[in-house]
């Protein structure tokens, strides 16, 4: 334990890095979440050309709606620099001789514009013009009548300190098979490691020994970043950090999660010849987890096919199993699963890397 | 009785097509010092590692002071220092020997003892508490000398102990090695320092291609190189 403390490069590097990410990543993801996820208002220029009855209450009937944040137009400017500026994601005019129905109202969108946005507004403004044309007062209520979204319980998207705070968190623990794996060879190259076995000890004491230094990182590590989230993270930007009912379960699952860790680091040592190589092993396999396992891109916002691969990720699991905790106040039976397939691959490292790993 | 007795190993490394060693037998009596001797590759280090527990796929047999090894108990009678410096340089002196200390069993108060005499010893008591790391080549070399020698084995083996030294280490390790030789402790050493074999050592056992090839006192070998290059030949040694 002493030795890696002693390298105090690494040890910051591995507090430092997720901190890091939490925070920069969690203030740049704000913007995403509000526009995705919690709606953003949707930018509106009005341009009412007809000024007749009908006009006006449509053009009244778009700006007090709860989704629309009307802006001006700035004098003489024209509709790309409007987009171009991103002074509005669209622009609504009424044309004169809509009362007549001689000329629709049109709609101009941001070339850039998120498709999702483009609908939700082209949706709005053809539902609230067929309410002014038909002279019904309000199609919402009236539709809903005939469709009615059905909420599943206790399934929410995450804030962002929600997803980003365990996510890089399992992140900087699966780093730990740098440090872990590059001082094994070391410690192998430069004899240490083989000095040790000519004492009578015993040899699983001594592989124990250089394992659960980096597992007790491994766990501060998770709880430092907790900690980051809920008393750091929460009071910077504007979305809660929620534990959950059963906040308790983070105990059993950072347990699995570090021996799934520490089980990676191992077989990346049985692997690597080199230190070099057994740096970048790690790191890439790391990254990759990352990519696929919903730790870079949330895992509710990929496409389908990505969301079924994410599951080859141990850090999915991971994930996921705090994400059980914090949004759908999992019971232990829910998260177990997640607990077992984490134990399998923690398993598999140890014993492939038992199997292949030269310790003289 | 015998400190070390090898008898007829053969051994050969995972995958090679030559053996490294090759019914190998010697044996090194209590309070001598031994130079074990051999160009590169002859196989000295992989009889140490044997000899220490570090290897075990071998055939024939090794016995510290009557013990059948591989030995648990056995291990403590051997005090090893690896060819390599095998220490760890993010870490003192002073905690470097406690760690092997430990490992070897020893007690708190035993390793404060020991400690404190083994660095005025090999005269690092001033840098105790200073990173390994920051050390020279020889102070280095001496605390590894310094670790083999922490539970006062009986037996003591040294893989080219002064390697890379200056000569003033390389006179304190030699001052080291014949007090503790007088005060009771067998030594093997191997080293390609002829003069050092031959200023220590009262006995020499010559390696080559994995087997012993002479096994004698030093006394009636006049000069040890040229003894050493009419044994072993004048061809390098590259693989």
């Amino acid at each position: 334990m002493l030795i890696l403390l002693r390298d105090k490069q690494t040890v910051l590097l591995l507090f430092l890095m997720p901190v890091a990410l939490i925070f920069f990543l969690s203030l740049a993801m704000e913007g995403v979440w509000a526009d995705k996820l919690t709606g953003r208002k949707i930018q509106l220029v009005i341009q009412n050309e007809s000024k007749s009855p009908k006009a006006n209450l449509l053009e009244e009937k778009i700006r007090s709606n709860k989704l629309i944040e009307e802006v001006a137009r700035p004098a003489g400017m024209d509709d790309d620099k409007l987009f171009a500026e991103g002074r509005a994601h669209a622009i609504i005019i009424i044309p004169k001789g809509f009362d007549d129905s001689e000329k629709p109202v049109e709609m101009y969108f941001d070339p850039v514009i998120d498709a999702g946005y483009k609908i939700a507004t082209r949706s709005l403004i053809i539902s609230l013009t067929v309410e002014v044309v038909m002279g019904i007062d309000n199609l919402e209520t009236v539709v809903a009548g005939l469709v009615t979204e059905k909420k599943k319980p206790n399934k929410e998207f995450p804030t962002p300190l929600q997803q980003n705070v365990p996510a890089y968190a399992i992140f900087a623990m699966f780093f730990i098979a740098i440090p872990m794996s590059v001082g094994f060879l070391k410690e192998k190259k430069d004899g240490t490691l083989q000095r040790l076995f000519t004492y009578p000890v015993n040899t699983n004491l001594v592989i124990l020994g250089k394992i659960v230094p980096y597992y007790i990182i491994n766990v501060f590590q998770f709880i430092l970043m907790m900690l980051v989230g809920v008393y750091v993270m929460s009071h910077i930007i504007s979305f809660s950090f929620n534990l959950g009912e059963h906040r308790w379960h983070m105990v059993p699952v950072t347990i699995v999660v570090a021996a799934a860790t520490t089980g990676y680091g191992v077989l990346v040592a049985a692997f690597a010849k080199t230190t070099e190589q057994a740096s970048t092993l790690a790191a890439t396999g790391a990254i990759l987890m990352a990519v696929f396992g919903g730790i870079m891109m949330p895992h509710v916002l990929m496409p389908l096919m990505m969301k079924k691969l994410a599951m080859i990720s141990p850090m999915y699991w991971a994930h996921q199993a705090y994400l059980d905790i914090f949004l759908r106040d999992a019971s232990f039976n829910m998260i177990l699963p997640r607990l077992i397939i984490l134990t399998v691959f923690a398993g598999i490292c140890f014993y492939i890397a038992g199997r292949r790993v030269k310790w003289i | 009785m015998n400190a070390l007795d090898i008898s007829s190993i053969t051994f050969s490394y995972e995958g090679a097509t030559v053996r490294a060693l090759q019914n190998v037998s010697l044996t090194v009596a209590d309070g001598r010092i031994q130079a074990l001797l051999g160009p590169n590759g002859a196989g000295k280090s992989t009889l140490m590692r044997i000899v220490t527990g570090q290897m075990r796929d071998y055939s024939g047999g090794v016995s510290v002071y009557g013990t059948k090894m591989p030995d648990r108990g056995a291990l403590l009678s051997i005090g090893y220092a690896p060819q390599p410096i095998s220490l760890y340089t993010s870490l003192t002196a002073r905690e470097n020997l406690r760690f092997f200390g430990a490992m070897a069993g020893l007690s708190d108060e035993q390793i404060a003892l020991r400690t404190e005499n083994l660095l005025e010893r090999i005269g690092l008591t001033d840098h105790a508490d200073e990173q390994v790391a920051t050390y020279s080549g020889g102070m280095q070399r001496r605390l590894n000398l310094a670790a083999a020698l922490l539970h006062s084995p009986k037996l003591l083996l040294l893989d080219e102990p002064t390697v890379g030294v200056d000569p003033q280490s390389r006179n304190r390790i030699y001052d080291t090695l014949v007090e503790l030789n007088a005060a009771g402790m067998t030594i093997l050493l191997s080293t390609h320092i002829m003069e050092e074999a031959q200023r220590l050592c009262s006995s020499v056992t010559l390696v080559d291609k994995g087997e012993v090839i002479f096994d004698g006192p030093m006394s009636g070998i006049g000069d040890l190189e040229k003894f050493f290059l009419e044994k072993t030949g004048r061809g390098l040694r590259d693989d």
